[in-house]
């Protein structure tokens, strides 16, 4: 990775950083104009020991950062069950199971402008702090789609072949099971047959909140065509608002993507509909602020 | 000519009425997004003036215009004869001035989606009818209502008493076809998707298919031999191909042979290479995947 490094804060002043990585300690000059996240901006001192961080460097390969996100995660999917005012039940696909989101009284307002049906059957997208067995929701990742999950609007019919490239959004996912530093990304139209549907259709149905849960592999293409590939295919990834691309593999089923219509304003206005869902290592390495959850996209298939 | 115009009108309605109920039943049955009636964007986009009330209501509206169209499409078939018909003609003139209202709300309702609603379509055919309404949409229901006012006080239908009656209804009919197509948004959709062929990315081919294309080729009769396992170690898709990898000894080398099949349901193209399992060299390459569409 030539921009982003992720591990475990060991120690940090305000010129220094020291992460635990997969490579042992490592030590990372700061700029003074050094920026983190957690929460909130904070400064980069205020960050706290184990926390685990996304660091984005200033320069490639360069031992100076300029931004670090601590505890940042997300949470993307239906909601199966409210708990009063503030607690979520979240099912974020089958491949990924279901997460708890508090809200707290801070970011209620702010996230229920963005999403102002927070009830079972709906969708919601939110960034915020990880904790032990929940995710407390700070900021909503996008506008909820008005329609319900699994509802969403049938793609326009594509005569002769698939747009290539293809625009859209792209969106960044927690890494769940894969390595924290993987460079690659959840693509939304897997092959049906040799990928991620073929496991969801076997897998066995779950408990309570099954008749709010929506299985994405059921509800059509979503609203942007994208071909058919499985994982290990290539794809060439453009952040149009940074205009840095980068080639990287599809490493999981992204199908839950394609339950959003949504659209990017981070430069611009986007074309409707999520293209690529990446990690969070590959959303920074393509310069994209995990915070704001979302950029431009330009994808070509195989690079 | 004005009694041939009257009398094409009711058959003409009937076909509208029960037609509409064909398609919004093909749609329910489609997409459960009709049975659960929950406002999604993508229901409310084709379900027109039921869009108006709150979400609710919305599946009891569309039930009750379900039900009046095939109570009115069934009528005006029943009662065109002499059931209807002049002697007790008061069930046809019930059903007719029934229609006549119904196109006539239908005109207003669908004024009103236009102004508040204006990314909707009027759902009148289902699924054909996302397009946004339009003054044509109304001025169709317009002409539907003056169609089915005109047939009040009709007496029963009949055959023509000759060919040359025969050949004005015919015109008459054709006229009147070719303006509701004219008013029809819903006829460029029926074109399009007539038309349609899906694109071979898109497509979705069991892998069964695949598989059994594969073992018919002359390709795989070419390197059976050389095939060390009966099923393939990996298998992938690319676009418009799908691959199948299967280990293999060849002169004593460990080698990995790959097959791309072509993802159509007939006779697809399949093509083959050898690959030396331990550098990656290409020993046999038959043909070329440079006409690869991906």
């Amino acid at each position: 990775m030539l921009y982003t490094v992720t591990g475990r804060i060991l120690d940090v002043s305000p010129h220094i950083l020291v992460l635990h990585t997969d490579r042992g300690e490592q030590r990372f000059p700061l700029t003074a104009a050094a920026q983190a996240w957690r929460g909130g901006s904070i400064s980069p001192a205020a960050l706290r020991q184990g926390d685990h961080a996304v660091v984005r460097r200033k320069l490639p390969g360069g031992p100076v950062v300029d931004r670090i996100w601590a505890q940042v995660g997300r949470v993307t999917g239906t909601i199966i069950e409210r708990a009063g005012p503030a607690s979520l039940l979240v099912d974020e696909g089958p491949a990924k199971g279901r997460r708890i989101v508090m809200i707290g009284p801070e970011a209620t307002g702010r996230i229920q402008v963005r999403f102002p049906r927070l009830a079972p059957g709906y969708l919601i997208d939110v960034i915020g702090l990880k904790h032990d067995g929940f995710l407390q929701a700070l900021i909503p990742a996008t506008s909820q789609p008005p329609y319900r999950a699994g509802h969403q609007p049938a793609p326009p019919m594509v005569s002769g072949h698939v747009p290539d490239p293809v625009n859209g959004t792209a969106v960044w996912h927690e890494p769940g099971e894969e390595p924290e530093d993987l460079l690659g990304l959840a693509y939304p139209a897997l092959d049906p047959e040799t990928s991620c549907e073929r496991g969801a259709a076997s897998a066995p149905a779950a408990g309570s909140g099954d008749q709010h849960a929506v299985d994405p592999h059921t509800t059509g293409p979503g609203c942007v065509r994208l071909p058919y590939l499985s994982v290990g295919s290539l794809l060439r990834l453009r952040n149009d608002c940074t205009e840095r691309t980068r080639l990287l593999p599809v490493t999981s089923c992204g199908a839950t993507a394609r339950l959003f219509c949504d659209r990017c304003v981070t430069c611009g206005t986007s074309r409707k509909g999520r293209i690529a869902d990446l990690t969070m290592a590959a959303f920074v390495e393509l310069g994209g602020a995990l915070e704001v959850g979302c950029f431009n996209a330009t994808m070509t298939i195989g690079g | 000519m004005l009694i041939a115009l009257r009398e094409v009108q009711i058959p003409l309605l009937a076909v509208m009425l029960l037609g509409a109920c064909a398609a919004k039943s093909w749609r329910a049955l489609r997409s459960r997004s009709v049975a659960a009636g929950l406002g999604s964007r993508s229901v409310s986009a084709s379900m027109g003036p039921t869009g108006l009330f709150s979400l609710r209501m919305r599946r009891p509206a569309m039930v009750v215009m379900f039900v009046t169209e095939l109570s009115l499409g069934l009528g005006l078939i029943g009662t065109a004869g002499r059931i209807g018909g002049a002697a007790t003609n008061l069930p046809a003139t019930v059903v007719r001035a029934g229609t006549a209202l119904f196109f006539l709300v239908a005109v207003g309702a669908l004024n009103e989606v236009r102004q508040r609603r204006p990314d909707s379509g009027c759902g009148c055919f289902g699924e054909l009818s996302d397009t946004p309404v339009g003054l044509r949409t109304i001025a169709r229901s317009g002409l539907l209502c003056a169609s089915a006012v005109a047939t009040i006080g009709l007496p029963p239908l009949r055959m023509p008493s000759s060919p040359a009656e025969a050949e004005l209804w015919l015109a008459v009919l054709a006229f009147e076809l070719a303006l509701i197509a004219f008013l029809s948004p819903e006829l460029g959709e029926i074109l399009v998707r007539l038309g349609y062929s899906e694109p071979c990315e898109l497509r979705r081919l069991p892998l069964s298919r695949t598989m059994s294309a594969l073992h018919a080729s002359a390709q795989w009769r070419k390197y059976e031999s050389q095939v060390a396992a009966a099923t393939p170690a990996d298998l992938w898709r690319e676009g418009c191909w799908r691959f199948a990898v299967y280990p293999g000894i060849v002169r004593g080398r460990r080698v990995d042979i790959v097959f791309a099949i072509y993802l159509q349901a007939r006779r697809p193209a399949v093509r083959a290479a050898v690959i030396d399992a331990d550098t990656d060299e290409v020993l046999a390459p038959v043909g070329t995947l440079e006409s690869a569409v991906i």
